[in-house]
C-alpha cells in the first residue's frame, strides 16, 4: 500500500466515523551507521524506515495515532486508538488542522552530492581515521563509539483541508572517543564532525584534533575549590544552552514550568546577550521552511541585547497568548505528538576569539564539556550542578587540566553574568549552538 | 507474524556471501503514552511499531539491517544488504525450525490493548489527586502512563524459532513544589513485567505522596555543600550508581574488547568481601524481567561478583564467540532497530548484615542520599556523575536537615572498593538504561549502603 492510498482510505474511514479534520504525516528515512575498531568494521548497519501520524479532530479534541506498518488493519488501529484518544483528553485550548499559507521559502535542504558518497567510501575514510588516530600520538591506546552515520529523511504533510507539504534532508556525520594512557591513567576526548562537503574531509587534520582533545586531558593538575571565572567552552555552552531551551517554550510556560513566563519585554540577560531562531541555515539540524502544522517558518529574534522579545510557539500556545504562532511547531518524529521546539537556535557571536579570552584571564577555569545535563539540572528553577573537565588558566595560559570537577551555578543567574561573548560559534550535531562565553564566576569543586 | 517459509528465505538469501550465521527478529509492538497535567489529560498517544531486524555473523564480524518493509521484496533486499557486508567462506546448513513458545515466566492477566484508555485515566487521576492534595506548596502534577505490548519473532539459521509477548507499565509522577522564590521537584516511576493488574494494584497512596514529599522537602532545603564525605545510599534506586559505574563494566560489549576496568579479572577480588553484585533476568514480573532475551535464549541469575570476587560477565551470542564464553541469557535490544548486545536485567547488591540504622549510627559527618537522580558514567575511564533527588546531612549518627542541589561524582571501580557497610533491606527500582541496543527497561538494586568517600558538588560556596 502506498502513502497516497493509504491516507486516501484512512481519510474516508476516518470521516466515516465522525472525525471533523484530519492529517497523515508521513516520514521515510534510510540510515547507514559504520563502526571502526581498531582497523576493523565493527558495525556495519543499513535500514530503511516508515512509518505515519494520524491525527484528527473528534468532539473538540485532537486524537493521535501512529504506525509503522502500513497496512489494512493499521487503517483500523490509527482509527479506533485514535478517536479513544480523543475521547479520553480534556485539553482547553484545542489543536486545529491548518490549511496552510501562501508563501514557503523556496530553498532546500538536502544535498545530493552528500548522498552519492559509497557506504564503501565512507567506510575506507574511517579506517583512514582510524590509522591517523593511532599515529597521531602513541599514547593512544583505544577509540570507543567510533561511528559515522548518513540518515536521508524524506517528510510529508497532508491534511483534510488540501495542505500537501514536501521536505527531504539529509546529513552525515561522525564522531570518535579517543583513549589515551600515561603513567597508568586513562583520559579521553570526543570530537564530533558534521559533515556538509565531502569533498573536504581530511583524516589527517581530524585525527589531530580528536587525539589532541583527548591528550589534554592527561596529568590534571591540582587545583583548590573555589570560586573561579569560567570559560564556557562553546560545546560546553552549546550544551548548557540545549538543556535550558526548553524554557523558551511558550508550551512550557503556559504549564507553569518556565521562570521566562509572563517576561516578555523584560530583561532576562545581560545586554551583551542576542538570541535568535533561524530555521534557513544550511548544514544545521533544525533547517525546515514549514514547522509541524504547515506553518511557514520565519527567522526570529528571541532575546534582544538582553530583553526577551517573544517565546517560541505553535498555533496553539499563540492563540491562547493572543498572539501570532512563530512557526514552532514541533514533533520529534511520527511518534510524537504536536509541541514546541526551536528550529537552529543560536546566542549571537561576540568579538573576541576563544584564545583571546583564554588570554584576557589572569587566574581561572576553562570548562570544555558537562556531564549529567540529563540529571543534574532543574530545567525550571535553572539551578545545575554538573561533572565536567577542562583546563586551569594562569596569567592568559593553559596550565593544564583539572581533575574532574562540578560546576554548580544558576542557567538565568548565568545569562546576566557574561563577561564576554566569544566569536567560535559553533552547532555540533544539534539545533542548538553557542560560541565560548567568559562568566563572572562558579562555585567549582575538584575530585 | 512472518510465516516459515518466508523467514527460511531471508536467513538463506543473507548468508549467500559466506555468513556463518543468520538471525531474523520479527516485532509487532502496542504502545499507549498518557499524559495527565494541571488537573486534565492533557496528551493520549497509540502507537504501533513493526518492523524486521537482520543480523548475519562472520567469525567475529556482523552486519545488521532492519526495515519496516515487510512485503518478501523488502525483506530479501533487506538481507542482500546485509550480506553484502560479510565477505566470508562459511558454509551453514541452516537447520529446519523448531517452533516455540518462550515459556512464560512472568504472568500477565490484563493486556494493555485489551482495556479501555477511560480506566488508565482513573487511575492517574487518583495518583494526581493525592499528590495534590499532600501539601498546599505543591503547584503542578505530572503523571505519565505508559504501558506497552511487544509481540516477538526470534528465528536463526541454528533452527531456533522463538515467540514471545512482552508486557511492560510503568506509571511516574513527576511534583513541583513552588513558593515565591523557588520550584522543586519530586519524583517517582514504578514499574513492571504486568498488564494493567498492575496500576490496579499500585500502592498509589505511597508513590505518589513520596513524589510530593520529594518536592516539598526539596523547596525547604538549603543548597547541598560541596567536598569529600562518607555517603549512605539508601536502597531501591540507590542502585543505580552501582549499575552505571560497575553494571556496564561487567557487560561483555565492553569486556570483550578488553575496554573495562573488569576485564581478565574473573577470581580477583574487586570489591570488600560484603559486596555480592547479581543480574537476575528471572524475577518474577519485575520490570528488567524477561522470559527470553532477544536472541532467543533463557535469563539465568548471574552471580557477577561474590563477597568481592569477581565471577563472571553478562555475555551475548557474539561476545560470547569473541570471549569463548557461553551466552547468560543477557541479550537484550531497544526494538528491532538494534542489533542486541550484553545488557543487564534486574541488577542489585545483595542484602548484607547492618540494618539502616546502624549505618546511619556510624556515621558521624556525611550525606544520606535517600533518593537518587539519574547520571552517567564514561565507560572508559570509569568516572561517573549522578544527581541525588532527595539529600540529608548526617551529623553525629543522626539524619540532620535535608540538602538540595547535590550531585555525586567519582570513579566507578574506585567507589566499589571503598563500600565499608552493606544493609539487610534489599530493594529494587526501575529505570531505562541506554546503551548500544538502545533504551530498554531495567531494574537497579541494592540494601541501604554506605561509601566511606565521595566527591560531592553542591552549590553551597562556603563548603
Amino acid at each position: 500500500m502506498n502513502v497516497l492510498e493509504f491516507k486516501d482510505e484512512l481519510f474516508q474511514k476516518g470521516s466515516e466515523k465522525g472525525f471533523k479534520d484530519m492529517e497523515l504525516y508521513y516520514e521515510k528515512s534510510d540510515r547507514f551507521v559504520c563502526a571502526i575498531d581498531k582497523g576493523e568494521v565493527d558495525q556495519f548497519t543499513t535500514a530503511e524506515v516508515t512509518g505515519v501520524s494520524f491525527r484528527g479532530v473528534y468532539a473538540d479534541q485532537m486524537g493521535y495515532a501512529y504506525t509503522e506498518k502500513l497496512d489494512e488493519s493499521s487503517i483500523e488501529f490509527l482509527i479506533e486508538n485514535a478517536l479513544e484518544n480523543a475521547s479520553v483528553l480534556e485539553s482547553e485550548d484545542v489543536e486545529e488542522i491548518y490549511e496552510g499559507d501562501s508563501n514557503y521559502k523556496d530553498i532546500s535542504f538536502s544535498s545530493e552530492a552528500l548522498k552519492s558518497v559509497t557506504n564503501e567510501e565512507k567506510i575506507n575514510f574511517m579506517k583512514e581515521l582510524d590509522k591517523e588516530i593511532y599515529a597521531a600520538d602513541e599514547r593512544v591506546v583505544a577509540t570507543n563509539f567510533f561511528t559515522m552515520q548518513s540518515v536521508d529523511v524524506q517528510k510529508a504533510m497532508y491534511n483534510s483541508k488540501g495542505l500537501a507539504l514536501e521536505d527531504d534532508q539529509n546529513y552525515l556525520v561522525y564522531m570518535v572517543i579517543v583513549i589515551v594512557e600515561e603513567n597508568d591513567v586513562t583520559k579521553s576526548g570526543v570530537h564530533i564532525e558534521v559533515v556538509s562537503d565531502w569533498g573536504k574531509v581530511n583524516a589527517k587534520e581530524s585525527a589531530q584534533k580528536a587525539v589532541q582533545e583527548a591528550v589534554s586531558y592527561l596529568n590534571p593538575l591540582e587545583t583548590d575549590d573555589k570560586f573561579y571565572p569560567v570559560i564556557l567552552r562553546q560545546d560546553a555552552a552549546r550544551s548548557l544552552l540545549d538543556t535550558f531551551v526548553t524554557t523558551f517554550s511558550a508550551e512550557t510556560a503556559q504549564q507553569g514550568m518556565s521562570k521566562l513566563k509572563e517576561k516578555v519585554g523584560s530583561k532576562i540577560a545581560g545586554d551583551n546577550i542576542n538570541l535568535v531562531d533561524d530555521p534557513f541555515m544550511k548544514n544545521r539540524m533544525g533547517s525546515r521552511t514549514f514547522d509541524a502544522e504547515g506553518v511557514a517558518t520565519e527567522k526570529l529574534n528571541v532575546v534582544e541585547n538582553g530583553t526577551l522579545t517573544t517565546l517560541l510557539h505553535n498555533r496553539k500556545t499563540a492563540k491562547k497568548d493572543g498572539v501570532k504562532t512563530t512557526g514552532h511547531a514541533s514533533k520529534v518524529s511520527y511518534k510524537g505528538t504536536v509541541n514546541v521546539a526551536p528550529s537552529n537556535f543560536y546566542i549571537e557571536p561576540g568579538s573576541q576569539s576563544y584564545d583571546e579570552l583564554v588570554q584576557g584571564l589572569d587566574e581561572g577555569i576553562v570548562v570544555t564539556n558537562l556531564q549529567g545535563l540529563h540529571s543534574g539540572v532543574n530545567a525550571i528553577s535553572g539551578d545545575f550542578s554538573l561533572a565536567a573537565n577542562g583546563y586551569y588558566v594562569k596569567d592568559g595560559k593553559i596550565q593544564g587540566p583539572t581533575n574532574l570537577m562540578t560546576i554548580a551555578g544558576n542557567f538565568f543567574e548565568l545569562l546576566n553574568e557574561v563577561n564576554e561573548v566569544g566569536s567560535d560559534l559553533e552547532f555540533g550535531p544539534s539545533n542548538v549552538g553557542a560560541p565560548s562565553l567568559l562568566l563572572k564566576g562558579l562555585s567549582v569543586t575538584f575530585e | 507474524m512472518l510465516n516459515h517459509a518466508l523467514v527460511q528465505d531471508v536467513i538463506h538469501e543473507s548468508l549467500t556471501t559466506g555468513g556463518d550465521f543468520a538471525e531474523v527478529f520479527v516485532e509487532d509492538t502496542f504502545k499507549d503514552n498518557l499524559l495527565l497535567q494541571g488537573g486534565r489529560i492533557d496528551k493520549s498517544l497509540s502507537g504501533r511499531d513493526f518492523g524486521v531486524g537482520i543480523r548475519v555473523y562472520n567469525g567475529f564480524h556482523s552486519a545488521y539491517t532492519y526495515t519496516t518493509d515487510f512485503s518478501r521484496e523488502g525483506l530479501l533486499k533487506s538481507a542482500r544488504q546485509a550480506a553484502q557486508a560479510i565477505n566470508g567462506n562459511g558454509k551453514v546448513n541452516v537447520q529446519p525450525f523448531q517452533h516455540e513458545q518462550a515459556p512464560v515466566i512472568h504472568e500477565i492477566n490484563q493486556l494493555p490493548q485489551s482495556v479501555e484508555k477511560a480506566r488508565k485515566v482513573n487511575v492517574m487521576k487518583n495518583a494526581a489527586d493525592i499528590a495534590n492534595n499532600y501539601h498546599n506548596s505543591i503547584s503542578q502534577v505530572r503523571v505519565n502512563l505508559l504501558d506497552e505490548e511487544q509481540n516477538v519473532l526470534i528465528a536463526n539459521s541454528d533452527g531456533k524459532f522463538v515467540e514471545d509477548k512482552r508486557v511492560h507499565s510503568r506509571m511516574s509522577i513527576a511534583a513541583i513544589a513552588s513558593n515565591e522564590h523557588d520550584m522543586e521537584t519530586g519524583f517517582y516511576g514504578p514499574g513492571a513485567v504486568q498488564g494493567f493488574e498492575f496500576f490496579e494494584n499500585l500502592d498509589l497512596n505511597h508513590y505518589a505522596k513520596e513524589a510530593a514529599r520529594i518536592a516539598v522537602t526539596n523547596l525547604g532545603a538549603d543548597p547541598c555543600p560541596s567536598g569529600k564525605f562518607p555517603v549512605i545510599i539508601d536502597n531501591e534506586f540507590g542502585g543505580v550508581i552501582f549499575h552505571e559505574a560497575c553494571g556496564h563494566g561487567l557487560e561483555a560489549t565492553s569486556v570483550a574488547k578488553g575496554k573495562s576496568a573488569f576485564a581478565n579479572k574473573v577470581g580477583e577480588q574487586v570489591a570488600p568481601d560484603i559486596v555480592t553484585y547479581i543480574d537476575d533476568g528471572t524475577i518474577p514480573n519485575e520490570w528488567g524481567s524477561i522470559n527470553v532475551d532477544d536472541e532467543g535464549n533463557k535469563p539465568q541469575k548471574n552471580v557477577l561478583i561474590e563477597n568481592g570476587i569477581l565471577k563472571g560477565y553478562l555475555v551475548d551470542q557474539l561476545n560470547g564467540r569473541i570471549m569463548d564464553t557461553e551466552p547468560t541469557g543477557s541479550g537484550r535490544r531497544e526494538s528491532y532497530r538494534y542489533a542486541p548486545t550484553s545488557r543487564m536485567t534486574n541488577t542489585y547488591i545483595a542484602p548484607g548484615e547492618s540494618t539502616p540504622e546502624e549505618i546511619i549510627a556510624n556515621t558521624e559527618h556525611g550525606i544520606y542520599a535517600r533518593y537518587m537522580g539519574g547520571g552517567s558514567v564514561n565507560p572508559a575511564t570509569g568516572d561517573y556523575n549522578f544527581a541525588i533527588n532527595e539529600a540529608y546531612l548526617v551529623k553525629n549518627g543522626k539524619i540532620d536537615k535535608p540538602v538540595r542541589g547535590a550531585t555525586l561524582i567519582g570513579n566507578g571501580p574506585k567507589t566499589l572498593q571503598t563500600v565499608d557497610m552493606v544493609g539487610n533491606n534489599l530493594g529494587h527500582g526501575a529505570g531505562m538504561c541506554g546503551s548500544l541496543s538502545g533504551s530498554i527497561p531495567v531494574n537497579v538494586g541494592q540494601p541501604t549502603l554506605r561509601v566511606s568517600e565521595i566527591t560531592v558538588g553542591g552549590r553551597k560556596e562556603d563548603a
